[in-house]
């Protein structure tokens, strides 16, 4: 899938908006009352203008207070939010990993849950097949994988997450502070395997409030703030700015 | 990952959509998808014993259960079409799937779940007197135009449900009163000739008095009833569609 170009990911004055209704009370009522009025949905931008180029086998972390609009952009990224304004161009297969427990059925068993994410990713039956024992194996969940996922604990739910979304080798693979939910077992061998996939050329881009962690994986770093990045630069740098932010 | 219709990982993933809609109806229920054929014969039990007096027609009971089973698919499909998005929410939050995905699943599994029930019903039918022809075949095309349309008029109630939660209540307050607007419980002569007009302003009417033909007068669809049927089908599906597309960018900060 990757093509000849250089870069993995290429933003070009970027607007992403958030439709709501700016009332509030979700009521039928109010908009019959106010119809023409008021437009049915206010448009509210929470990231202006971002320009952001990565290059194949980058790894990038995004620094920002909370609400600042990382997950959002990583969303962009993944292409689950189309953008109001701008370009995107992605090559290559991306791997997100947004949220705790991302997409889980919790009324299903974990076996369930991994053909199904699986399905929704765009593998084949045939291709499930061959990943399932993998991430299984990976898990390291041994029976509990035919428990409900409503019997899991956090941690188990990100190991399945987790173990789902890396085991097709991603271009691209975009992680959304979810690793620090695992033991520190887990934690080691997620972040070898992260290593892993970023030996074989993937790119990473990386949220995490652990800066540790984020200087052990990253030498660039993206400082979002309100919105809009604030700074683009060396991993130190953006830590340092960040910090002062508080 | 493009957000391509109808591509191979697109079908396989609708498939697992609707076959994961059915597991999760039933899981944790003892009987399962009994509940499907329980439901309608129970009401068959009770119109039998409530309407049959005043319905003196040959059969009523096998008018009122094929009317039943084919009502019970036409509302609960546009309750699940209605719901698709909102039950899906973490998947169209995490996971990068067209979301036509949930609506079209929810009616694929609404399918499935009728053409499940058929058998044991048939067997039912026959025991009513039901008379087996040709005319059958006419239920594949019956079924197809009535999923489309329930596909976009559920999918115009779903697409406002996002941002009204009213409209699922309101669907639910509303339906039994459908269910008598719609010649189910009684036949159309029933009603005086001067308002019985009325009953062919309700877009149900054409859907189920199509498969009272085939199932209980055992004669093909009448063509002016099925030509009503299409046209409804393919304008609530424009309809519906373009009212989805419209506002499908509001979905995520929404749900």
């Amino acid at each position: 899938m990757i093509s000849d170009k250089n870069f993995a990911i290429r933003l070009t004055d970027v607007d992403v908006c958030f439709y709501v209704r700016e009332t509030g009370a979700v009521s039928l009522k109010e908009l019959l009352f106010s119809l023409g009025k008021r437009p049915f949905l206010d448009k509210k931008f929470v990231l202006r203008n971002i320009n952001l180029e990565i290059k194949h086998g980058e790894s990038i972390a995004l620094l920002g207070k909370n609400g600042s609009g990382k997950s959002t952009l990583l969303r962009v990224l993944s292409g689950i939010i189309e953008p109001e304004k701008g370009k995107i161009e992605v090559n290559g297969v991306v791997a997100p990993l947004l949220s705790l427990g991302v997409g889980l059925e919790y009324e299903m068993t974990g076996l369930e849950n991994i053909k199904l994410l699986c399905a929704l990713m765009g593998m084949s039956q045939a291709e499930i097949k061959n990943y399932t024992q993998e991430i299984i194996e990976f898990s390291e969940l041994g029976e509990a994988i035919n428990w409900q996922v409503k019997r899991y604990s956090t941690g188990m739910m990100t190991r399945l997450a987790f173990s789902i979304a890396i085991i097709k080798q991603p271009d691209i693979l975009l992680i959304d502070e979810v690793l620090s939910v695992g033991d520190v077992g887990f934690q080691k061998k997620c972040l070898k395997k992260v290593e892993e996939i970023k030996a074989k050329g993937a790119t990473i881009v990386f949220v995490s409030h652990n800066f540790n962690e984020v200087k052990s994986m990253c030498s660039k770093g993206v400082l979002v703030n309100n919105g809009t990045i604030d700074f683009i630069g060396d991993i130190d740098e953006v830590g340092e700015r960040y910090s002062k932010l508080f | 990952m493009e957000k391509t219709l109808l591509n191979i990982g697109f079908r396989n993933a609708v498939l697992n959509l609707a076959l994961k809609t059915i597991k999760l109806r039933y899981k944790n229920s003892f009987l399962g998808i009994f509940w499907s054929m329980l439901n309608p014969l129970l009401f068959l039990i009770i119109l039998t014993v409530v309407f049959k007096e005043i319905n003196h027609i040959e059969n009523f009971s096998l008018y009122a259960l094929s009317g039943l089973i084919f009502w019970n698919f036409i509302s609960a499909s546009i309750l699940q079409v209605l719901t698709s998005f909102i039950d899906n929410a973490s998947i169209l939050k995490s996971v990068n799937l067209h979301p036509f995905s949930f609506p079209l699943s929810a009616i694929f599994a609404a399918v499935i779940n009728l053409l499940l029930t058929f058998i044991p019903f048939f067997i039912i039918m026959f025991f009513l007197h039901f008379q087996l022809n040709y005319t059958i075949i006419f239920v594949i095309p019956l079924i197809i135009v009535t999923s489309i349309f329930v596909l976009g008029f559920g999918m115009i109630l779903g697409t406002l449900n996002v941002f009204f939660r009213d409209i699922q209540l309101l669907w639910n307050t509303i339906i039994p009163a459908f269910f008598y607007f719609t010649p189910i419980a009684y036949t159309p002569d029933l009603v005086p000739e001067s308002t019985r007009h009325l009953l062919k302003l309700n877009p149900f009417y054409y859907f189920v008095e199509s498969f009272h033909d085939i199932f209980y007068r055992f004669k093909q669809p009448d063509g002016f009833n099925f030509l009503i049927c299409s046209l409804l089908a393919v304008s609530a599906f424009a309809m519906g569609y373009t009212l989805f597309t419209k506002y499908k960018k509001g979905f995520i900060s929404n749900i």
